[in-house]
């Protein structure tokens, strides 16, 4: 392949010729489990992250919440410590551990300084295998939750952001719950549920180990080997498929979630996107970091630079297995909401109508290049999340090996088309949070059908019934 | 101009007599053998400080100017951060937007931030565009522009700003009010961010005072780490920004906080869901003998599950959800600030009984051994942390500088915290935790309409 040396050299933009996984090695134990070692010399930490396929769409209908406190309860108690014990270890040599669910892979990492490596891996391997989920603990657990789940409605930013979640997807799709539970669902949960869903999930078939940074992997690889590999081989969780109806198909729809001391609204905008890895995903990102991806992006430039409506406005692209949203977020004072709104509406109206030019196609491959080994490439942790994703959709190393060659061939041609398809001002989901009795009115026009729901309501989900 | 390299061969010589009798030292210092720093000053009184790494090819530029809204009047409260905005919208050659469009189409991005005691611009690029952003920077600090209907622009933003981060979240707006009562006299007392109605009233003459002010060459520290050389920056920074002219940097900040006298008590009643908790205790500014012995009893107070805090009001009396803590650098006499999330329907007041009680505890029995070396350790490793990133270690290396007494105390700190004693953290608590230093807020959760 002729190697790319400078790039576009007459507009004299940088020449970021490409970048590059450091090496690793990848074995696969005879149990199933995934083992991706990347030892590198440098800063003295180390991080170790399992993947647990399934996240939270393996979540049983009723049970949002069990992948994820499942995770939560992996510390809280084995055979050889109580959940006090693990806590003091842990935090005696200043590590970290942290369990996290998206939509398909329930991750646990720990992070720790690199002579710590003995005590980590111990703590690490223990309670990802031989957790006994003392009922003590998970009562505890639970209550934490469900208040932590409540505590989410103080926050207006978290709280607009799982609304729409719940009210794109819908509660039939896999992703229509929240990952974390909520009040309701996380009532249902039971210690036998949990320690079920360990036993079938956390088994070799489902299981990603990647260790990255300052250690020998002489010493890490056979302590990893031999404590996943006595893991049961298990079954490879089933993935499910989406409803035959998609997310928001029909739209458009609005929710309005009622805050009345809000003196802000805070408003998501969305319509049906892509998966993790669809053939479109590069010029789609490109085009999702002009609309609002970045300082520059046409987003803030409007209701921000331009107009000093927001402190932010800004662009989502999910990333998941199955096509998730993409969707316009910011938020206004009550009195702008639907100046605030129409503004955004138009970006993306003409989007759709004059596409992007050449110099903006230069100007973000620039960008995300430049960008690049920072976000994704400067840290172990950074590294261990890379390749724990690559095995989790099935990708390889070409991945980000040739992703800069593959960013410099998007055609102005390709971006453009990609912006019709997927960037349209149609088949809209709004959610808007914030005070209801001074902005229903003025927000009635976005869609014909809005439903309403008091932020107060137990949980996240939309009332079947329109509210009164 | 800049120091010769036997800053670094006296560090490492430093680390290696340690070696053989406190074996923990031994790999850290092997890293920070690689972590050499090279300083020099411009003409104009502007220190540099650079670290290379040519690990990935990326740099990070930082510009710490020593004005933040300690330097500020009551009137214009929060111009400090006003300014900052408007740093982004355009100066002599480079026009409004111009900052930002030429950082990203050249693969950068950047940020800022304010405090009470600085103010920070921070660039991230490719090393390709070093040359650029001391250009960009260069007309900036010397020829910012300012355009009328900008100002109203900006000014909406900040407003935004404040709505997000005080007047729609509770911790916000319950810290706002903790701070105002814990300080009486000193501008610590007022919010970073300013008063609301001073965000309205801010005028064209209020910024362009601040920028003769604060924004003098010799008033700031840049800070550099990534893939470039010592001597490259030097030329650049004489290139571009040695020609500004120093100034007359911020006159000091004369008001001193009175010794408080007894404790103070402040309530919020607000829609919420769950009550929030602050305690407030002064403590001395951070370049002070006890900086790292607070910084441990803080970490034992509050860091990780193993916690006395936590364990005591999450865990066992399962009171509160969380518990977290602030004790930020500052330039003056700063704070050492304990929060707890009760859970719903739970009395505050339960949970500030458990809270004192523990502090109780630490006053008169004191701290365990254990506890202290896990506090050293959270220390460390969160240190290694930020040493982690380009962004991390110039940022780390600026706070240092600006507040710890200088950079190269970043060589020392595993000394300095194995010198700590449990003693001192015990005599820590019994001089800092006492009811009379101590100001209290709770935010009370106020039913809504109901629906």
């Amino acid at each position: 392949m002729k190697p790319v040396i400078f790039l576009l050299a007459a507009l004299s933009l940088p020449a970021q010729t490409r970048v590059q996984l450091p090496p690793y090695t990848r074995q696969v134990l005879p149990n199933g489990t995934v083992v991706d070692l990347m030892p590198r010399k440098g800063v003295p930490l180390v991080t170790v992250r399992a993947l647990v396929k399934g996240g939270a769409e393996s979540d049983p209908p009723g049970m949002a919440g069990l992948a994820s406190i499942t995770a939560e309860l992996l510390r809280r108690g084995t055979p050889a410590r109580t959940a006090d014990r693990f806590s003091d270890e842990l935090d005696s040599i200043g590590a970290s551990f942290e369990s996290h669910t998206d939509p398909q892979a329930t991750s646990i990492a720990m992070e720790f300084l690199s002579k710590d490596a003995d005590l980590a891996l111990d703590l690490f391997t223990d309670a990802i295998l031989r957790p006994t989920f003392p009922e003590q603990e998970v009562k505890k657990s639970l209550a934490e939750w469900i208040e932590a789940s409540k505590a989410m409605k103080d926050s207006p930013m978290m709280a607009s952001s799982l609304y729409f979640r719940m009210f794109f997807f819908g509660p039939r799709h896999p992703y229509g719950h929240p990952a974390r539970g909520d009040e309701l669902s996380l009532q249902r949960i039971t210690r036998a549920e949990i320690a079920n869903y360990h036993a079938r999930m956390y088994t070799g078939a489902n299981l990603i180990v990647v260790a990255a940074g300052d250690f020998d992997p002489a010493q890490m690889g056979p302590r990893i080997e031999k404590a996943f590999g006595a893991a049961p081989a298990g079954k490879p969780y089933a993935w499910k498929d989406a409803p035959a109806a998609g997310p928001a198909s029909s739209g458009p729809r609005l929710l309005l979630v009622d805050k009345p001391d809000a003196t802000q609204t805070y408003f998501w905008i969305g319509r049906i996107g892509i998966s993790r890895t669809h053939p479109d995903r590069i010029p789609v990102w490109l085009v999702d970091t002009l609309l609002g991806g970045r300082f520059t992006s046409m987003l803030n430039d409007e209701l921000r630079v331009n107009s000093g409506l927001t402190y932010g406005a800004r662009s989502v692209l999910d990333r998941n297995r199955l096509p998730g949203a993409i969707a316009i977020v910011s938020h206004t004072q009550t009195a702008s909401t639907a100046k605030a709104i129409d503004l955004a509406l138009d970006v993306l109206k003409r989007l759709q109508e004059k596409g992007i030019s050449a110099d903006q196609l230069a100007s973000v491959k620039s960008y995300v290049k430049g960008i690049f080994p920072t976000e994704r490439l400067e840290t172990a942790d950074q590294l261990a999340a890379e390749i724990g994703d690559l095995e989790l959709f099935g990708l390889d190393r070409r991945e980000i090996d040739d992703l800069f060659a593959r960013i410099d061939a998007v055609t102005l041609e390709q971006a453009n088309r990609a912006a019709r398809e997927y960037f349209k001002p149609s088949g809209l989901s709004f959610v808007l949070l914030g005070n209801a009795a001074k902005i229903r009115s003025a927000i009635r026009k976005y869609a014909p059908e809005m439903a309403e729901v008091a932020i107060n309501r137990p949980g996240f989900a939309v009332p079947a019934a329109p509210a009164r | 101009m800049f120091r010769p390299p036997e800053h670094w061969l006296c560090y490492i010589g430093k680390m290696r007599l340690l070696a053989h009798f406190l074996p923990f030292f031994f790999t850290v210092a092997a890293f920070s053998s690689q972590f050499h720093v090279s300083t020099g000053t411009l003409s104009n009184g502007m220190k540099v400080l650079v670290q290379e790494d040519h690990s990935i090819p990326n740099v990070a530029l930082y510009f710490f100017f020593k004005i933040g809204s300690r330097n500020e009047r009551p009137g214009t409260t929060g111009i400090s951060h006003f300014f900052e905005h408007m740093m982004f919208n355009g100066a002599k050659k480079y026009g409004p937007k111009q900052f930002d469009i030429e950082m990203e189409k050249n693969g950068g991005r950047n940020n800022a931030y304010t405090s009470r005691d600085v103010t920070v611009y921070t660039d991230f690029f490719p090393r390709t565009a070093l040359e650029l952003m001391m250009d960009m920077e260069a007309d900036r600090i010397r020829d910012l522009s300012f355009d009328p209907k900008i100002i109203e622009s900006e000014r909406g933003v900040v407003y935004s700003e404040r709505r997000t981060s005080v007047d729609n979240n509770n911790g916000g707006l319950l810290e706002e009010q903790l701070n105002a009562a814990a300080y009486t006299a000193h501008p610590y007392g007022w919010p970073v961010i300013g008063w609301a109605s001073d965000i309205e009233s801010w005028t064209m003459d209020d910024l362009k005072a601040h920028f003769r002010m604060g924004y003098a060459p010799n008033n700031c520290v840049m800070v550099v780490a990534g893939d470039v050389t010592a001597d490259e920056v030097l030329a650049l920074a004489k290139k571009y920004i040695e020609p500004i002219p120093r100034h007359d940097p911020p006159p000091p900040v004369r008001t001193k906080e009175p010794e408080q006298q007894g404790e103070r008590r402040v309530v919020v009643r607000k829609p919420a869901q769950l009550p929030i908790q602050m305690f407030s205790y002064h403590v001395p500014r951070s370049n002070d003998p006890d900086f790292y012995p607070l910084q441990l009893l803080g970490r034992i107070l509050t860091e990780g599950r193993s916690s006395r805090l936590y364990r005591a009001l999450v865990d066992r009396e399962q009171l509160a959800v969380a518990v977290d803590r602030s004790d930020d650098v500052s330039i003056d006499p700063g704070q050492l600030v304990l929060l707890v999330q009760p859970r719903s329907g739970v009395d505050p007041a339960a949970t500030e009984k458990v809270l004192l009680a523990e502090i109780e505890r630490v006053r008169t029995g004191g701290v365990a051994e254990g506890e202290l070396q896990k506090a050293r350790n959270q220390y460390l490793a969160g240190f290694y942390r930020e040493m982690k990133t380009i962004a991390g270690r110039a940022n780390l290396i600026g706070r240092y500088e600006v507040f710890l007494g200088g950079y190269d105390r970043l060589f020392t700190v595993e000394q300095e915290l194995e010198k700590v004693t449990a003693t001192q953290v015990k005599a820590m608590a019994q001089k800092y935790l006492t009811e009379k230093n101590r100001t209290v807020a709770t935010l009370v959760p106020e039913k809504g309409a109901a629906r």
